[in-house]
């Protein structure tokens, strides 16, 4: 027979998932598995369905639509672009235009010999770390709609993002962080709701980081006078206490003094992540960083790898804003700066995890919301393309060193092997041992699911 | 014409009409039905379609100049029949596309187009014979298709000219031209012709070729007889062949092989395939394509469509006999006991299965812990001081129900109580479409809300004032203008995207089902776009009843990225004032455009100055452009509403297959939810529906919206309701725990003129809401979620009493309500999905009127479980994070209070002990007990000790000690 303060403690778990109070899936899960865990915390770690390769996720996400055939997918016929021949070109709108060539030279990289242009240098030579797939669908061609579908699997409506949903499946394995850490200097397409729990309980939303000065907000003390936070805190765990001990011992109540607890090391341990003082000048220079360097794309970097050391599950790093971004309908040559930003601290992302072991059991991934077309739009731009685009995968459990998937010969549609949305986000869940037909949760009546009643895992993305 | 040569003329028409296409016509006889003079294919071969003959692009007497295209890879909306996709996928575009025909005889025509689009919208004019006939044509989505026409034309020189011209690169589409002859009604091709006179082979035909194949592969689900009827299709009867089912009609013998029938059992459509996992023979296929070109002959006479007009796929006898949907009965209640501790029927319906329970109600509260609960419940505040003592020596017989009383009448009571229904109709600032466009006049719908629940506007009134406010008017101003404004919560439904070109206008809709199903009725009816409902017995067709009604509506335009001007608000002026409304408005545009005028001219006239004159030229355009954002700023004389309007025209709509639009299906009727009676529309109904589908809601007939509102009241004073899933009264929801109680309570709602605040002292008055929250060690092995509230629940304060508490406490709430939000004027919208609007706007008002956004979550309401702004959160979340403690910690707006509440207790002329004293009482409702006094004490010696060198440290000692009230758990929460 349970004590009372295990019932209770289950009352006030059932309390905490909300207004599900059917406890679906692993939720329920952990209130069968009561014992072990002492903490009575709805994100101390659960286990997954079966056994994943991957613990954790780093999901790097380029705001604007990055084009795919000057980047990963080589496209012969593209370069024979004689500004007659037409295809599918314009910004939204895919008229008909006259073909673009791609501007930058495709090689071969790693042993595996992926080709990938010199936009991408440094990322060409992880290709054996990195599993590329060419055949990726969307299903809209606007920037909003599209990020939210590749968050969300959903292309309209708000639903929960996929880190909310892996924070919600498998918990957090640092109760002195948060599960889903969002790094997104400016604001992207669709807003917060793509790193949103929307109905999920909202332990499981993604805390922004904006790289700065304060990267989570409320993290620095405001009294800094030393010593007085700890002594108010006294005081109100003396009189939390004894309120406390009159209610027999509320789980609730107990759970709400360990936040400050948290809260309170969050200030120190927290700031920590953030301290890059210690790394060395090694490190630095892997992530193409200048020593005290916030801006750029290094930061993001390794501070997803300092996070991911130390159990954060889900790393969002979002590369751009909807104001700044790889949105080049006027002039691709852009792509060159946004590039230039992204590649050396991503490669050094990849092998600093490699030397550490870390890619074992991290996965990570690299994302856009669609491609961009074959046909020029403006003077020398491409317009929106969801029909195809790249993305890929590298790490724990994926076919390292393989490309999946083909676009016929202009890259405007998907020739072979399609990989929807959907079909990406189930396999990104299989990695980390979750079914994402399983992975549910009841709400307004119905059982969601990140892959809405879609979504086939692709077993030759995985090793 | 006799009837034996009526049936040969039919019979002609669906067997050798291919004559008629090569017959030359020349004018027809005014009136006669129109004949096909040509048909074209203007980019293949000839082909036939619907019986008739169409020409290839080599045909004489005919040119096409523009580009030859053709991709006959792209899916098309709505999808069509092989020959008739292949012409559509095959076109002549470019952005001018010249047809001309020669050699036409002299008379009168009538002209269609087939234009297509085979990746995004273009925009296109069309021009027959110099007349334009199609202007700013939107060519839609990849795939969608459309056969523009009739276009009446006289011709007399023998030719035909259509143009289409697309300006701004954008490119035209062309695919088919049909001319028909004459001046009369042109047949429809798609109108199936069947065959009402068989011969005898032709019976036999069917009785040994085709019947049988029903019966062996498709009466499973398609008949009368079928456990469970698919599609709303039957297979059984003539009228059920002839009729089709939801995805449309079945066939057209005209185009056998193009019959939805066939297509469905060649597995043309992998969402029509039929039956769903085998194909039948390949020589049963051939038959029935045989049997439709013969015009589908049927002897059968029963009459199963009819019979079956009832019945979807769902048993509606037990249906109707989940616990739901069974009238509201009005039980006494049930004897106790425990005769002594029952004050009245809602105690006995608890105690009664507390009892059998083997369980006994917990003491009553403390008399200050009752006070604090009930003044958060009705108003979200705490109570001050003074309020505390004068309860605490109230000790007169009636001095529970004077506090009822007193607080129901705050004006407080409808800023807390009109939260909780602005949080189940997903109210927002904002229109939530990709740039988040401000709605600045969506507030008055937010005070309509709080003066409601603060006048008791009784909830039938509540509900019909919201669906149909503007069709309920009296002719006196200011209440038609308040009903306007309620209608505010249609108007209110999430907008998507940001093209004008294929809005996405039924997603809208689907989000006000949604929420009408959810708020009103406690059922998830928009499970039933699709497909019927799963689990409840809400069919597609009732889904789209109700959708017709929303269809006839017209929402206002909330602007988007492509077409930024808000539009179609309703005016707030009275009837006799509209003429000179509209004038007005008239000379308003008419002003807008001579401004706009003014600054075009000026810049064509600078192009032409000397270069010495510029800069005096580029401030004249500067004034000029600053004049149109003034007059666009200044508006109209007149108050708009964010509110709706029935259309000119109201219609019926059709099925959308699988929920999408570009697959129609058949038309339903308006009505309500067949399971709640079906109730339909009078035949003289011109209206959009909505203050019937308002009757049908507050019908007495109907057993929800009583059940659904009673149950969110109960919810807020006990935390949780009856059923637990307030939005949800289906078979995917809880079942209730006091059934009886439910109904009891809905008798009683109804019974008192749907008073809320009669419902409110109804329950605050039971001895149950009394009890203490202290558990004990039975209880919580019996009852440890406290289903049977033998205890009251221990809540914590949602956000807005948190942070209204704090700045009750800092004594800077503001007490006015808070009015429009500082939204940036009209004339600087320029939001783009890039840019999308974002703000958040300080203010010291209450936090119902915090401004909302739909895609961007109110950073503080975010971290508090806030409710969400995109749909109906019916119950919140209820927390703990760090996060939340990180800004109790940290967040200067936390600090600032903390400070001004020092600042009270200090400027108070008293010891140290009262000064504790007194913050304890306005923070918690109560004074210091045991060691309290003596630790505080000690800790802001201690504070002072810390803080010397501080400009003032005794100051910040108290800073220190309200922070720390605001952090204590006790503060948090309420017994």
């Amino acid at each position: 027979m349970s004590t009372p303060l295990q019932t209770s403690r289950r009352e006030t778990l059932r309390s905490l998932v909300g207004a599900s109070l059917l406890l679906p899936g692993l939720v329920s899960d952990l209130l069968r598995a009561d014992a072990p865990d002492a903490q009575g915390d709805p994100l101390s770690p659960k286990p997954p369905l079966f056994r994943g390769k991957a613990s954790r996720v780093i999901f790097i996400f380029s705001n604007g639509g990055v084009s795919h055939m000057d980047t990963f997918d080589p496209k012969p016929k593209l370069f024979e672009a004689d500004g007659k021949t037409v295809g599918i070109g314009g910004g939204l709108s895919n008229q008909q235009r006259r073909l673009l060539r791609p501007g930058w030279q495709f090689r071969p990289g790693g042993r595996c010999g992926t080709m990938v242009s010199d936009l991408f240098p440094h990322l060409r030579e992880c290709m054996d770390d990195v599993c590329l797939i060419r055949s990726m669908k969307g299903e809209d061609n606007e920037h909003y709609q599209a990020t939210l579908g590749i968050h969300t699997g959903s292309f309209f409506f708000s639903r929960p993002s996929i880190g909310s949903w892996i924070s919600y499946g498998l918990g957090t394995l640092n109760a002195n962080l948060p599960s889903f850490v969002a790094i997104s200097a400016g604001s992207p397409y669709a807003g917060t709701q793509i790193f949103n729990n929307d109905f999920l309980p909202a332990y499981h939303q993604g805390v922004r980081v904006v790289p700065g000065n304060e990267p989570i907000a409320n993290l620095d003390r405001r009294t800094v006078r030393s010593g007085l936070q700890e002594m108010e805190l006294g005081l109100a765990g003396a009189l939390d206490r004894g309120h406390l001990k009159a209610r027999g011992n509320d789980a609730e109540l107990a759970a709400r003094i360990r936040t400050f607890e948290t809260a309170f090391r969050m200030q120190t341990d927290a700031r920590d992540v953030f301290d890059l003082s210690k790394e060395s000048d090694d490190t630095l220079a892997l992530y193409g960083m200048r020593r005290g360097q916030t801006d750029g794309f290094g930061w993001p970097c390794l501070v997803a790898r300092r996070l991911a050391e130390r159990g954060v599950r889900f790393i969002e790093l979002v590369d751009g804003s909807s104001s700044h971004n790889w949105d080049q309908h006027g002039d691709m040559a852009e792509h060159a700066q946004h590039a230039r930003n992204l590649d050396q601290p991503v490669a050094g992302l990849l092998r600093d995890l490699r030397r550490r072991g870390m890619l074992e059991d991290t996965l990570v991934v690299w994302t856009t919301e669609f491609g961009r077309t074959p046909g020029v739009d403006g003077e020398k731009g491409r317009g929106h393309h969801s029909a195809c685009f790249s993305s890929w995968l590298a790490g724990a459990g994926v076919r390292a060193g393989s490309v999946y998937g083909s676009t016929d010969e202009i890259g405007a549609t998907v020739a072979e092997n399609r990989v929807h949305v959907h079909d990406f986000h189930a396999t990104i869940l299989h990695l980390l041992g979750m079914d994402h037909e399983k992975l549910t949760f009841r709400h307004g009546g119905r059982d969601y699911r990140l892959t809405d009643v879609h979504g086939n895992v692709v077993q030759a993305l995985l090793a | 014409m006799s009837p034996l040569a009526r049936k040969t003329s039919r019979l002609a028409r669906w067997a050798c009409c291919l004559a008629a296409a090569t017959a030359a016509a020349t004018a027809a006889v005014r009136g006669a039905e129109a004949t096909l003079y040509r048909a074209l294919n203007l980019n293949g071969p000839e082909l036939v379609l619907d019986g008739r003959k169409w020409e290839g692009s080599n045909a004489p007497a005919f040119t096409a100049k523009g580009n030859r295209f053709e991709n006959q890879s792209v899916p098309l909306r709505p999808a069509t029949d092989p020959k008739r996709a292949q012409m559509i996928r095959s076109s002549v575009w470019g952005s001018r596309v010249e047809l001309e025909m020669t050699g036409v005889p002299t008379g009168d025509y009538q002209v269609f187009v087939h234009v297509w689009e085979d990746t995004q919208s273009e925009q296109f004019d069309l021009v027959l014979n110099d007349r334009v006939v199609a202007e700013k044509f939107h060519s839609g989505l990849a795939g969608s298709w459309k056969r523009l026409g009739p276009w009446p034309v006289r011709i007399e020189d023998g030719r035909l000219r259509l143009f289409a011209k697309a300006p701004n690169h954008g490119a035209a589409n062309l695919s088919g031209l049909e001319v028909w002859s004459g001046d009369g009604p042109v047949p429809d091709p798609s109108k199936p012709v069947f065959n009402d006179d068989p011969t005898a082979e032709q019976l036999a035909f069917f009785e040994g070729r085709i019947r049988p194949v029903f019966v062996e592969h498709c009466h499973e689900c398609h008949s009368a007889g079928a456990a469970k009827l698919k599609g709303g299709l039957l297979l059984d009867s003539k009228a059920g062949v002839r009729k089709g089912g939801d995805s449309g009609p079945l066939m057209n013998p005209a185009s056998p092989d193009s019959s939805l029938l066939v297509r469905a059992v060649r597995h043309e459509d992998p969402d029509l395939a039929m039956p769903p996992r085998r194909r039948i023979p390949e020589a049963a296929v051939a038959d029935l394509v045989a049997w439709i070109g013969m015009g589908a002959p049927d002897p059968r006479t029963e009459d199963t469509v009819a019979a079956a007009a009832t019945r979807s796929g769902i048993d509606w006898k037990s249906a109707k006999d989940w616990w739901a949907f069974r009238p509201v009965s009005d039980p006494k209640p049930p004897a106790v006991d425990d005769a002594a501790w029952p004050e009245g029927p809602i105690d006995r319906f608890l105690l009664a299965r507390l009892e059998q329970s083997g369980l006994a109600p917990a003491p009553e509260a403390d008399r200050a812990v009752l006070l604090r609960r009930l003044t958060f419940d009705l108003t979200g505040l705490p109570p001050t001081p003074a309020e505390i003592d004068a309860f605490l020596a109230d000790t007169d017989a009636g001095a529970w129900e004077r506090a009822v009383d007193r607080l129901l009448a705050s004006p407080a009571y409808g800023e807390r109580w009109g939260r909780h229904w602005l949080d189940v109709v997903r109210y927002a600032d904002t229109a939530g479409d990709n740039s988040d466009f401000p709605i600045p006049q969506m507030h008055r719908y937010r005070d309509w809300v709080i003066d409601a629940f603060n006048r008791d506007l009784p909830f039938d009134e509540f509900v019909r004032q919201q669906l149909a406010g503007d069709l309920l008017q009296t002719g006196r101003a200011e209440t038609d203008h308040q009903r306007t404004i309620a209608t505010g919560w249609i108007a209110n439904a999430r907008r998507f995207g940001s093209r004008v070109d294929d809005y996405p206008q039924h997603l809208t809709i689907e989000d006000t089902l949604d929420n009408l199903g959810k708020a009103f009725l406690g059922l998830t009816i928009n499970c039933a776009r699709c497909h019927d409902h799963k689990f409840d017995p809400i069919p597609t067709s009732d889904y789209y009843a109700l959708y017709g009604i929303f269809d006839s509506t017209r929402y206002p335009w909330p602007g988007i990225e492509l077409d930024q001007r808000q539009r179609d608000l309703v005016p707030l002026v009275e009837p006799e004032r509209r003429e000179e409304m509209e004038e007005a408005r008239r000379r308003h545009d008419e002003e807008k455009r001579r401004l706009e005028k003014a600054v075009k001219e000026l810049r064509e006239e600078s192009k032409s100055v000397a270069a010495a004159e510029k800069a005096a030229a580029e401030k004249r355009i500067q004034e000029a452009e600053a004049a149109v954002r003034a007059h666009v700023d200044r508006g109209l004389p007149f108050g708009l509403a964010y509110a709706v309007a029935d259309k000119p025209k109201a219609s019926d709509a059709v099925i959308q297959v699988k929920g999408d639009p570009a697959r129609p299906g058949g038309v339903v009727p308006r009505r309500f939810l067949t399971v709640l009676g079906g109730s339909t529309l009078a035949d003289a109904t011109r209206g959009s529906g909505r203050a019937e589908l308002a009757d049908w809601i507050v019908a007495p007939t109907n057993p929800l919206t009583a059940r659904v509102m009673v149950n969110r009241v109960w919810q807020h004073h006990f935390g949780r309701g009856l059923v637990a899933t307030p939005n949800d009264f289906g078979r995917q929801g809880r079942a209730p725990t006091h059934p009886e109680l439910l109904d009891w309570l809905a008798s009683r709602f109804r019974e008192d003129g749907w008073s809320v605040k009669a419902l409110h002292r109804r329950i605050l008055l039971s001895r149950a809401y009394r009890q203490s929250s202290s558990v004990t060690e039975e209880q919580s092995l019996k009852d440890p979620t406290n289903e049977l509230l033998g205890r009251f629940p221990r809540r914590r304060l949602d956000a807005e009493s948190l942070r209204d508490t704090l700045l009750v406490l800092g004594g800077n709430l503001e007490p006015a309500p808070r009015g429009p939000h500082p939204f940036p004027k009209p004339s600087d919208w320029k939001f783009t999905q890039h840019n999308p609007f974002r703000a958040v706007y300080e203010t010291r008002s209450r936090s119902v009127y915090l401004m909302t956004q739909r895609i961007q979550r109110h950073p503080y309401l975010a971290i508090f479980d806030g409710a969400d702004p995109s749909t109906s959160t019916g119950r919140r979340t209820s927390s703990t994070t760090p996060l939340q403690a990180l800004f109790l910690l940290n967040d200067p707006f936390v600090h600032g209070q903390a400070d001004l509440f020092a600042e009270r207790l200090r400027s108070m002329r008293a010891s140290d002990a009262d000064r504790v004293r007194e913050g304890f009482r306005l923070a918690l409702g109560r004074s210091p007990v045991g060691d309290e006094t003596e630790k505080s004490l000690a800790f802001l010696k201690s504070a002072r000790e810390r803080s010397v060198g501080e400009k003032d440290p005794e100051a910040e000692s108290w800073r220190a000690f309200a922070r720390v009230l605001f952090r204590l758990n006790e503060f948090a929460q309420l017994d």
